[in-house]
């Protein structure tokens, strides 16, 4: 058994689990954040995008061995009790989701640019995308809805500052 | 995912030392992203698992007495924001863009990439335009084989069961020689490779001839190959689109592209003359701006 600790959405979490555990399976059915979709397993559909160290990963190609002492933000971290994340908002506002499965992995691909890249380009949003198959051809909303977040963010932080 | 022990290397000292005492029931995990597809569908897994994405020995980039030396677990990502490889080697941040996508560029490194020897890579073609080495450890001590002689078949390296791949160099003769790379894929994100190119030279500023031109075709052959015809054509020839193009064309005879579900072979001997050329006027453009006053 490989022993993971891992810090998930601010909360320290633990776990003793086989080692051919994925960081997926780990989250999905140990902690039961089944945000993250199980999609094609093999790193093509970017469904189980989650964001390690500040950066989005596949968590079907992660073992949960390799998250050991990282930490891990998934959907389930972004809203708080009093409101969605700003991108989540802008997703619901813009009906940027169709069946919505791959959404958990669309967002956290969101967030990681936003978190580096403030005012990204439509190609920089595109780029940041390529790796999460929408099969409702949904892209020119999400990317619409991002560069929405982005300027809710920026205007938030520009309040903060002042 | 069928079961196997989990073993983490803590430096690549460590793992060669695993990979000698378990050797052939053992496999060896970087970033993962071709190794977890790979045990998902097999029926037979390893025994053991030597994971060396914490060997923070395997993940430098510096400059050398040899030249610049790239560690094995350094990530497609870490690439493309490297602002030594960005100054030195657009190319190799180029190629870098093209794997996969974002997510698997975060995990996947340039190591385990060049291991699975698979011809339409895209790690390939650059760092054999620039004569590139992989340095390799084993219980046996310490070798280097040029790039272009480490892949010898359809995933087939010359790497041994109890070796490691530990960095790549790119020899201090070619730092900042100019280098183009490209890549034909069916979309942007997501997609192997139908050709990929890579063209690396440079130009004699007095005669404007072409100097130790390297081209390198991917996906084209069962192994990433140097298109040595088109090579010698250029090197010492006065630098012109036409010759350029000539390139591209015998550079199709270098290649034995194969008719597959992503293209027919005739198809990609196009692909070949016509990315051979743009690649070598790509380099070109690069070795014209490097020669701008004030850039020297």
């Amino acid at each position: 058994m490989t022993d993971v600790s891992i810090k998930i959405n601010g909360e320290t979490r633990t776990a003793s689990v086989p080692p051919e555990t994925t960081l997926l399976k780990l989250l999905r059915e140990n902690f039961n954040l089944t945000g993250a979709k199980l999609g094609c397993d093999v790193g093509d559909c970017g469904a189980c995008t989650v964001i390690v160290d500040s950066m989005p990963v596949n968590a079907c190609l992660m073992l949960a061995g390799q998250a050991d002492g990282r930490e891990v933000l998934t959907i389930e971290g972004l809203a708080t009790m009093d409101r969605l994340h700003p991108i989540q908002i802008a997703f619901e506002d813009q009906a940027s989701l169709q069946c919505g499965f791959c959404g958990p992995g669309v967002i956290m691909s969101a967030k990681a640019l936003l978190d580096e890249i403030p005012d990204p380009t439509p190609a920089q949003i595109r780029d940041a995308l390529a790796g999460n198959l929408c099969r409702c051809t949904g892209y020119t909303k999400m990317i619409s809805a991002i560069e929405e977040a982005a300027r809710a963010l920026r205007a938030e932080s520009a309040d903060r500052a002042a | 995912m069928r079961a196997f022990e989990y073993i983490a290397a803590r430096d690549a000292g460590h793992a060669v030392a695993l990979l000698a005492e378990h050797g052939l029931s053992a496999k060896v995990l970087a970033g993962g992203t071709d190794l977890l597809v790979e045990l998902k569908a097999a029926a037979h897994v390893p025994h053991v698992i030597i994971d060396i994405s914490r060997a923070a020995d395997l993940k430098r980039i510096a400059l050398t007495d040899d030249g610049l030396s790239i560690g094995a677990l350094v990530t497609h990502t870490e690439i493309m924001r490297s602002l030594l490889i960005r100054e030195m080697f657009p190319a190799l941040v180029a190629a870098a863009h093209t794997v996969g996508a974002v997510q698997t560029r975060n995990l996947g490194t340039l190591g385990g990439n060049l291991v699975t020897g698979v011809p339409s890579m895209d790690s390939g073609p650059a760092l054999i335009a620039l004569d590139a080495l992989v340095t390799i450890a084993g219980s046996a001590g310490r070798r280097q084989v040029p790039l272009i002689e480490f892949f010898i078949g359809p995933r087939k390296t010359v790497l041994k069961q109890d070796e490691l791949l530990t960095g790549i160099i790119i020899p201090k003769k070619n730092l900042g020689k100019p280098a183009h790379f490209l890549k034909f894929g069916l979309r942007k994100g997501q997609a192997l490779a139908l050709v990929n190119v890579a063209a690396s030279l440079w130009v004699d500023p007095d005669k404007n001839v072409f100097v130790a031109p390297r081209i390198a075709l991917g996906a084209v052959a069962p192994t990433i190959v140097r298109a040595s015809k088109a090579e010698a054509y250029l090197d010492g020839r006065a630098v012109s689109p036409e010759a350029m193009a000539e390139a591209g064309r015998i550079a199709v005879g270098d290649a034995k592209p194969i008719s597959d579900f992503r293209a027919s072979a005739e198809y990609r001997r196009e692909l070949i003359a016509v990315l051979t050329a743009r690649s070598l006027a790509g380099a070109c453009a690069l070795a014209n701006a490097k020669r701008l006053p004030g850039k020297q």
